[in-house]
């Protein structure tokens, strides 16, 4: 008896451990999440679907996430810079200042992103695989892009849920917010392995140590550390970046000496290329135009834009009183006389995101030289700003800069860069700006609208977790 | 009739759990179920970032109340408003107290009382720099004989130099043919200018083929080694005699690790002449200020060799050192 017992025992082991191998085999002839990332060929994969994840996907389907190819009506389109043609639909909720939870664009952006932010932290959970002369130089970029989107993700939602690993599916941190100083605190020192691991010479369109030292500088700056910020930005001034003599060269001749770092597309391939550069145009995209000019940005630029006026809007062609973006036309065309016709597909254009250049830089280091007083005469900052300005052809003399001088020189230079919404937060001045706006537009604000709602979808799905910002 | 009576009983059952329903969604009113959502107060007040005007009197109060539909905003200063989100412009320095009501139709209501402070923005305060035995006294070091170089050697960029007298008062020499030196870092206001004075005595020309010069560097804190924190020292015999800041001759000589380069030339008058040199801190919180003789020949002896420079024929002095900001 006691054999038979022991026989048994045996037996079943040998069943348990057969049935496992048997039941999880790993497949050999298709690519699998359990063992992909075995080699550092298979870990730059990871590292190119990063970039993949920002440039978003170029097509029509709600599923789909767009990313950075909607990111203007979350940034652009709430500022008083641009907003929708048309005045209808969800789009139009930016344009109001009176975005919903159950806006399908919030919905798509915030999804986007924080899938990009799975893709960086799927790069770093395998950084193991990768040769030690490498490894430093994939983390930066890793770090780099989740810090990239973190950034974004706390200016436009405030405290928002912190990952910094791969996480399941049933995993309450996707819902916990988190504050907004420990959101910062991840993004600084992502920021800093960035500027330590990176070199520049991953071209413009990957992460470089320029790329890492101008967005540190951009977020010191918005936690008012002046001297830090004012010491990455000399750091890339003396790195061999120029501005564009001419300024329409800065968005049609690509990769120039004045772009740091920018999403990049390739024209015609359906999976590579972007559709906002049709969306702003009339009738060119799926809707009949969006990021159209405001009355306030058009009366601005005609008075202070100098000579990027004509390089930054037009006319629009069809619709007289109607004033169109123009600094991404598709692949550089104009769409003839009546601005919509093209001898492409202009909704799979190839015009590169841009998401920071020279000029914000040497605008970023007169902000940093300024730091909290409320003007500067630093000739370190005079010097700065001249270039700026002379590029644009205002060469009159500066002598002093405010900070309503930066601001607007700001806005007249960034124009539809999605920059906008982040500079006058960052200046104390959204509340008076788009206060104003408000009234203007006969639209209703309060400063609840310095936040985007979270994504009610997001919030159902946390069954309660996720805590609304407040207002909405 | 069994059957039935079955039926019955899972009738009977449907209707009482339909009830409690009905119940359950009656509309929250007065004498009716307790107001599950009541409301909550929460207002952040937020000072005008605008310059003219005394613009820093004016605040905004953003409103985050919770499940609220009226606000009663009492700011402290008699001023009053219903407004969701009302501006104020308050009349003068102060703290005061700023309450708000929010109240629900079910006649609930929640208040929350903070204390909001008024004060104009003080300017950035640009001071004036802490420099230490800067009246070149003799006094203590960290080891060895008193000196009027305390506080002011950093034994990486040249040899101490020499205590004198002379202008009245204990003064600083820096010998004939050695590469004598002073070093001191100090805390500066970034891009902020400063002015720099001092007393100066080159001895009479000895008209050899090697005159001395003096020269003034402000060395950039972002060109010390990395990881290096600088410590303002208070007391001459604290200061470290090497190992910190500044670690090479050739670092110093660096062209992006200066803020102002200034070599003063024999004036042929043997009188202390009061120099002024001026210098702008740049991206720099703190700065090292490296006076050294030169225009001597970096052979004729192992100092001369170690730190490749040496002042040339003639004896300097110096006195009075003051930096003040402009």
């Amino acid at each position: 008896m006691k054999s038979i017992r022991i026989i048994i025992s045996v037996l079943v082991i040998f069943v348990f451990t057969s049935c496992e191998d048997y039941l999880e085999p790993v497949p050999t002839s298709v690519i699998s999440g359990a063992s992909f990332y075995a080699d550092e060929a298979q870990l730059m994969q990871g590292v190119y679907n990063m970039y993949d994840g920002l440039q978003g996907a170029n097509d029509t389907s709600s599923r789909s996430n767009h990313a950075t190819q909607i990111e203007f009506y979350v940034t652009e389109m709430r500022s008083d810079n641009t907003r929708s043609k048309s005045g209808e639909g969800e789009a139009a909720q930016f344009d109001n200042l009176a975005v919903e939870a159950t806006n399908g664009l919030i919905a798509d952006h915030y999804r986007s992103f924080y899938n990009v932010i799975f893709r960086a932290n799927t790069v770093l959970q395998n950084l193991g695989v990768a040769s030690e002369s490498n490894k430093a130089k994939i983390e930066g970029e890793a770090k780099f892009i989740r810090a990239y989107v973190y950034f974004n993700l706390v200016r436009l939602y405030g405290a928002i849920p912190l990952l910094d690993n791969v996480i399941g599916v049933n995993d309450d941190a996707s819902y916990v917010r988190r504050p907004v100083a420990d959101v910062y605190e991840l993004i600084v020192s992502d920021l800093n392995s960035a500027v330590a691991g990176l070199d520049n010479s991953n071209g413009r369109n990957r992460a470089t140590k320029a790329a890492a030292q101008g967005l540190l500088a951009k977020v010191h700056l918005t936690l008012g550390n002046y001297l830090e910020a004012q010491q990455l930005l000399e750091s890339v001034m003396s790195g061999g970046f120029a501005l564009e003599a001419n300024f329409r060269d800065v968005f049609f001749n690509e990769s120039n000496s004045e772009v740091i770092f920018s999403i990049g597309y390739s024209s015609g391939l359906a999976l590579d290329s972007q559709n906002f550069s049709a969306e702003f145009l009339n009738g060119v995209g799926r809707t009949v135009g969006v990021n159209y000019v405001t009355d306030d940005a058009k009366a601005f630029m005609e008075a202070n834009g100098g000579d990027r006026t004509v390089v930054s809007m037009r006319t629009d062609p069809i619709q007289p009183t109607q004033t169109q973006v123009i600094k991404f036309l598709p692949d550089g065309f104009d769409g003839g006389s009546d601005g919509k016709t093209f001898d492409f597909d202009a909704r799979l254009a190839g015009n590169d995101w841009i998401v920071l250049r020279y000029a914000d830089i040497l605008l970023m280091h007169v902000e940093a030289i300024m730091g909290s007083s409320s003007e500067t005469n630093a000739a370190a900052a005079l010097a700065s700003f001249q270039q700026v300005r002379d590029r644009a052809g205002l060469t009159d003399a500066v002598s002093s800069i405010s900070k309503d001088d930066l601001l607007a020189e700001r806005r007249a230079e960034l124009a539809f860069e999605n920059q906008r919404l982040y500079d006058i937060i960052r200046f104390g001045k959204g509340i008076d700006i788009l206060g104003a706006y408000a009234v203007a537009i006969g639209a209703n604000f309060t400063s609840n609208d310095l936040l985007l709602p979270f994504p009610q979808i997001e919030i159902g799905l946390s069954k309660g977790l996720l805590e609304q910002n407040p207002g909405y | 009739m069994k059957n039935i009576f079955n039926i019955s009983m899972v009738a009977l059952l449907v209707l009482v759990s339909a009830c409690d329903d009905f119940d359950k969604y009656e509309l929250p009113e007065a004498n009716s179920i307790p107001d599950a959502t009541p409301p909550q107060a929460l207002f952040t007040a937020i000072q005008s970032e605008e310059v003219d005007n005394d613009g820093w009197k004016d605040f905004y109060f953003s409103n985050g109340s919770i499940s609220a539909t009226t606000y009663a905003w009492d700011f402290g200063d008699g001023n009053t408003s219903s407004d969701y989100e009302p501006r104020n412009k308050f009349s003068e320095e102060g703290t005061y107290t700023v309450s708000l009501t929010a109240s629900d139709n079910n006649g609930l209501s929640n208040t929350l009382t903070k204390k909001v402070l008024v004060e104009e923005p003080p300017a950035p305060p640009v001071t004036d720099p802490v420099l230490i035995n800067t009246v070149f006294d003799k006094l203590g070091k960290s080891s060895g004989s008193d000196c009027t170089c305390a506080g002011w050697i950093n034994r990486s960029l040249g040899t101490q130099g020499e205590s004198s007298t002379g202008n009245g008062s204990d003064v600083m020499k820096f010998d004939n043919n050695e590469p004598d030196h002073i070093y001191q870092e100090f805390e500066v206001t970034p891009n902020a200018n400063y002015q720099i004075e001092v007393e100066v005595s080159f001895k009479a020309n000895a008209g050899k083929s090697n005159p001395s010069s003096l020269e003034f560097r402000v060395l950039a804190g972002t060109g010390y080694d990395t990881g290096y924190t600088p410590t303002y020292y208070t007391e001459t015999t604290a200061f470290p005699q090497d190992g910190y800041g500044y670690s090479s001759v050739a670092q110093t000589e660096v062209e992006a690790n200066n803020l102002m380069t200034k070599v003063l030339n024999n004036p042929d008058d043997t009188s202390y002449i009061k120099y002024i040199l001026n210098f702008n801190s740049g991206a720099n919180n703190s700065v090292a200020l490296f006076v050294r003789g030169i225009g001597g020949l970096a052979t004729g002896s192992s100092d001369n060799e170690r730190y490749g420079y040496s002042s040339g024929d003639e004896e300097i002095r110096i006195d009075n050192l003051v930096i003040t900001a402009l």
